[in-house]
């Protein structure tokens, strides 16, 4: 017992720390970085080749020698890196259409742009991070790509927005007041109604570098590009986003009360992360659920699971779609159904086979490149690709810590995979496949079709896709994975969104997280428990008796011991 | 005997409840001055039971010290089970005292659910091969014949790049209408290579130097290319790609990294990724892929150039044997 609990004080001892330690440098990253502490050095020629030296060191490979965004590593990246060269800047705090001040690059360089390439180059952030005046160099040296930052008529320090000042802090009026703005100034034609980006029905727009528009999906605050704080996002639609469709609503919504309420209810549509990596299935008495609008999965816990590109093998893929999926989990005697909702603007139900990619050439050695050219190589366009999803498990049970590689386990650990497809669902076929994978060099095998005992069942709607997949507890399938209870049993996701060209390992994918069943408290606990309270009830009755004798006994003695 | 203030008995449980505070709260308040870290140092639960016990111990030798000790410390207790503070008080101690007694037997043979932990071995040994031990970058010292290669090469302004970063220097030296395609270098061995071309007279030092800066560049574009997504253009494991896996990636600009390891074992990692740890590593929540499928031996060793110096670090000095 003094083990256990040393074990569990020393585990929460880490973890208090751990998270004192992310507490501190996340605080930091939130106020570090965003003004120069100094004020800005003189543009000297000194300078301007310092910052010549830094940017052909950290920043040509994305932006190009020149600064025309057309460095080796640009062709794989969605957002491309910025072509300095057109004067064309999306984040700033200057009027829709005009150039960025130097305190706008300042803050980009600084803190970087969330969910890209671009990250922070802060040194109080990072380690090989550069200093203020490193940062102002290398920013003085991006100007002389830019013809128009020498025009003095268009000085960007003439038309910078004011931003508000002594605004109410957030709160529930504040948000519904935003809400009201956010239906007025018609946001959600293209944000949707959810904030998940989902208004528009095509890509029928490019932005002015002629890539299609894929509109934000607000709820996403890791994936809002120049900050998802309520000042940032006010700042942004204020101000309009450069080069994409996205306009100033300065004089949309003229009053600063109304965007600033705007501005904090899109903050009130941002997605909370949950933390943990252990999804509990809750017990229910009866049939499992098949309506993903069940009142059943209101009571289940959720567990958010972070996906992210695949980049462990050819063909290599940095632009994922799907980067959250939420999942829960319900169990009766017989069953085990999981429920999966993440966000996708678009339901891709078709699949054309002979459009898909053929990895071999860009898996050899000495290839260009492994990772793949998302507006070349993969077609991202509607009516392609299917949108689909797999839950991965183990087939063996765990024995210890070790388990298969999150990446489709391996040639000693086979992994169990549960497929959905979303143009099988559409033509009402069974939309489920099980299958069996030994490690991603061979697609995974579906099972035989009497070996078939998944069923799913899916839904999209207001830009989400929900999918429920159902299957008994225990199977006779070598290939299975066994829900017992009382056990971790780990579980992983691939995800794939059609429209954004995504199919085979192009795809996202989550490391292992686990699901389990909690097995009821065995009986000799309450035994225990009750024998505990009765032996310590008996105790006190006894002890209530002996000293009723012992006050007789010493009755005459006690005056004298105690006053 | 009026000088008695305070009953043993309320002295005792003071004294426990003294104890448990500054071990519970005391410590830890005290430690962040001690070593203003931005957390407390909390007393470790088997310190905390010697901490009690010892508390116990040494009021229980108090106590039964002699009789009278022993009585004035069983006064109120007596007092209390003969009812005579409120016969209410004393049912109400006769039901709590059992139940929290139950409550803790309950908390501690109650199974609870707890994820197994491992301890991961970040640059395990186990499996690593010899060979590997005293392997050089190649790069880093190459021949004299490599060198004087390089140097014809610039002589004629031939200079072979590797074919990734060959369009941004043809558009480059187009624009720019340089005399020697190197002039895109802005840094200072490239401009005294040149220099001492332009001049005729080229030592091999100076041209090494070049050669050096040459292939840092190469490298650094194939690391924006292949690492940069997980490891970040920043070298510290922060890279867009990072936050999705449960294992993160490594931080090269820490210091127990790759500073602490010989070229030939970061060589071996390139090569192997995930899949080559040993178990004690769990390579099954490794994400670093097996190099040796896609890039060439010589496009490593340039990562791996590139990758040391972003982040200003030196590899190990393998022992000699």
């Amino acid at each position: 017992m003094i083990f256990n609990t040393n074990i569990r004080n020393k585990f929460q001892f880490a973890l208090t720390t751990a998270i004192a330690i992310a507490l501190f440098t996340t605080g930091g990253l939130a106020l570090a970085a965003d003004k120069p502490s100094k004020p800005k050095p003189e543009t000297t020629t000194e300078l301007v080749e310092q910052g010549k030296t830094i940017y052909f060191r950290r920043c040509s490979f994305c932006h190009g020698l020149l600064g025309d965004g057309n460095g080796p590593a640009a062709d794989y990246l969605d957002p491309r890196p910025r072509d300095f060269t057109l004067g064309t800047f999306k984040f700033r705090t200057t009027q829709s259409g005009e150039l960025p001040t130097d305190e706008d690059l300042f803050r980009t360089v600084s803190r970087g742009l969330s969910g890209t390439g671009m990250q922070a180059f802060d040194s109080d952030l990072i380690k090989s991070g550069l200093s203020e005046q490193e940062r102002w160099a290398v920013i003085f040296y991006i100007k002389t790509f830019v013809p128009e930052f020498e025009d003095p008529e268009l000085d960007p320090y003439l038309s910078v927005v004011e931003l508000p000042s002594d605004m109410p802090p957030y709160s529930e009026e504040l948000v519904a007041k935003g809400k009201e703005v956010f239906k007025k100034a018609k946001c959600w034609e293209c944000h949707g109604e959810s904030g998940r980006g989902n208004g528009q029905e095509s890509f029928d727009r490019t932005d002015d570098w002629g890539f299609p528009i894929r509109i934000r999906n607000v709820t996403h605050p890791w994936k809002i590009k120049a900050g998802s704080e309520a000042i940032d996002i006010f700042t942004r639609f204020s101000t309009g986003i450069n080069g994409t469709p996205m306009p100033s609503f300065i004089e949309g919504i003229p009053e600063v009360s109304d965007r600033w309420a705007l501005a904090n209810f899109i903050k009130s549509l941002q997605h909370q992360l949950t933390s943990h990596r252990v999804l509990k299935a809750l017990r229910v008495e009866g049939p499992l659920p098949d309506d993903p609008g069940s009142e059943i999965w209101n009571q289940a816990e959720a567990m958010d699971i972070r996906l992210t590109g695949q980049v462990v093998a050819a063909p290599r893929w940095q632009n994922p779609s799907i980067e959250l999926v939420i999942t829960q989990a319900v169990y009766n005697d017989e069953e085990i159904a999981f429920l999966l909702q993440w966000d996708d603007p678009f339901k891709d139900v078709t699949h054309d086979e002979d459009a898909e990619f053929d990895p071999v050439e860009i898996g050899k050695v000495g290839a260009f490149n492994s990772y793949v050219n998302p507006n070349e190589t993969v077609t991202r366009q509607l009516k392609t690709f299917r949108d689909s999803i797999a839950m991965q498990f183990p087939v063996k049970p765990l024995t210890g810590t070790k388990r298969p590689h999150f990446f489709r386990g391996d040639s000693s650990n086979p992994v169990n995979l549960w497929i959905w497809k979303s143009d099988l669902a559409d033509q009402d076929q069974p939309a489920g496949e099980e299958a069996n994978a030994r490690g991603w060099k061979q697609p995974p095998r579906i099972q035989d079709e009497d070996q078939q005992e998944m069923v799913t069942n899916a839904l999209w709607d207001n830009g989400r896709w929900h999918v429920i997949m159902k299957r008994k507890l225990l199977t006779d399938g070598r290939g299975d994975v066994q829900f017992s209870k009382g056990q971790f049993i780990p579980l992983a996701l691939n995800a794939w969104d059609g429209s954004n060209g995504e199919h085979g390992r192009v795809m996202s994918l989550s490391s292992w997280y686990n699901v389990l069943l909690e097995a009821p408290t065995p009986v000799t606990v309450y035994i225990y428990t009750i024998l505990a309270i009765l032996i310590a009830g008996v105790l006190g009755i006894w002890a209530v008796k002996k000293a009723g004798e012992d006050d007789s006994a010493k009755d005459n003695d006690e005056d004298g011991v105690f006053t | 005997m009026k000088n008695y203030k305070v009953n043993r008995f309320w002295s005792m449980v003071a004294t426990l409840l003294i104890v448990y505070g500054l071990a519970k709260w005391g410590v830890p308040a005290i430690s962040r001055h001690i070593t203003a870290l931005p957390f407390p140092l909390s007393v470790p639960g088997t310190l905390m039971f010697i901490y009690m016990t010892l508390t116990v111990v040494a009021l229980f030798m108090l106590v039964t010290f002699s009789d009278e000790h022993m009585a004035e410390f069983m006064y109120p207790v007596k007092k209390l089970l003969r009812g005579e503070y409120s016969s209410v008080l004393r049912n109400l101690v006769l039901v709590a005292v059992p139940l929290i007694v139950g409550w803790q037997v309950y908390e501690v043979i109650v199974p609870k659910v707890q994820l197994p932990t491992s301890l991961r071995i970040q640059h395990p040994s186990s499996n690593f091969p010899k060979k590997f031990e005293d392997l050089k970058n190649p790069l880093e010292s190459p021949s004299d014949a490599d060198i004087d290669a390089f140097i014809e090469q610039a002589k004629a302004n031939e200079v072979t790049f590797i074919p990734q970063v060959m369009a941004d220097i043809e558009i480059w030296a187009e624009v720019a209408e340089a005399e020697h395609t190197l002039e895109f270098f802005p840094v200072e061995p490239m401009k005294k290579f040149l220099a001492d071309l332009g001049s005729g007279n080229v030592n091999r030092e100076t041209a090494r130097d070049a050669l050096l800066e040459k292939h840092l560049f190469e490298g650094r574009a194939l690391y924006a290319m292949n690492c940069r997504p997980c490891h970040g253009d920043s070298v510290a494991g922060d890279g867009p790609m990072a936050d999705g896996f449960k294992l993160r990636p490594i931080n090269f600009t820490d210091n127990g990294t790759i500073e602490t390891i010989v070229e030939g074992y970061t060589f071996w990692r390139v090569m192997n990724g995930g899949p080559g740890l040993p178990t004690e590593a769990t390579p099954w929540d490794s994400a670093m892929p097996e190099w040796k499928l896609n890039l060439t031996e010589e496009e490593r060793w340039k990562i791996i150039l590139a990758e040391y110096n972003l982040a200003e670090k030196t590899p190990r000095i393998p022992e000699s044997h």
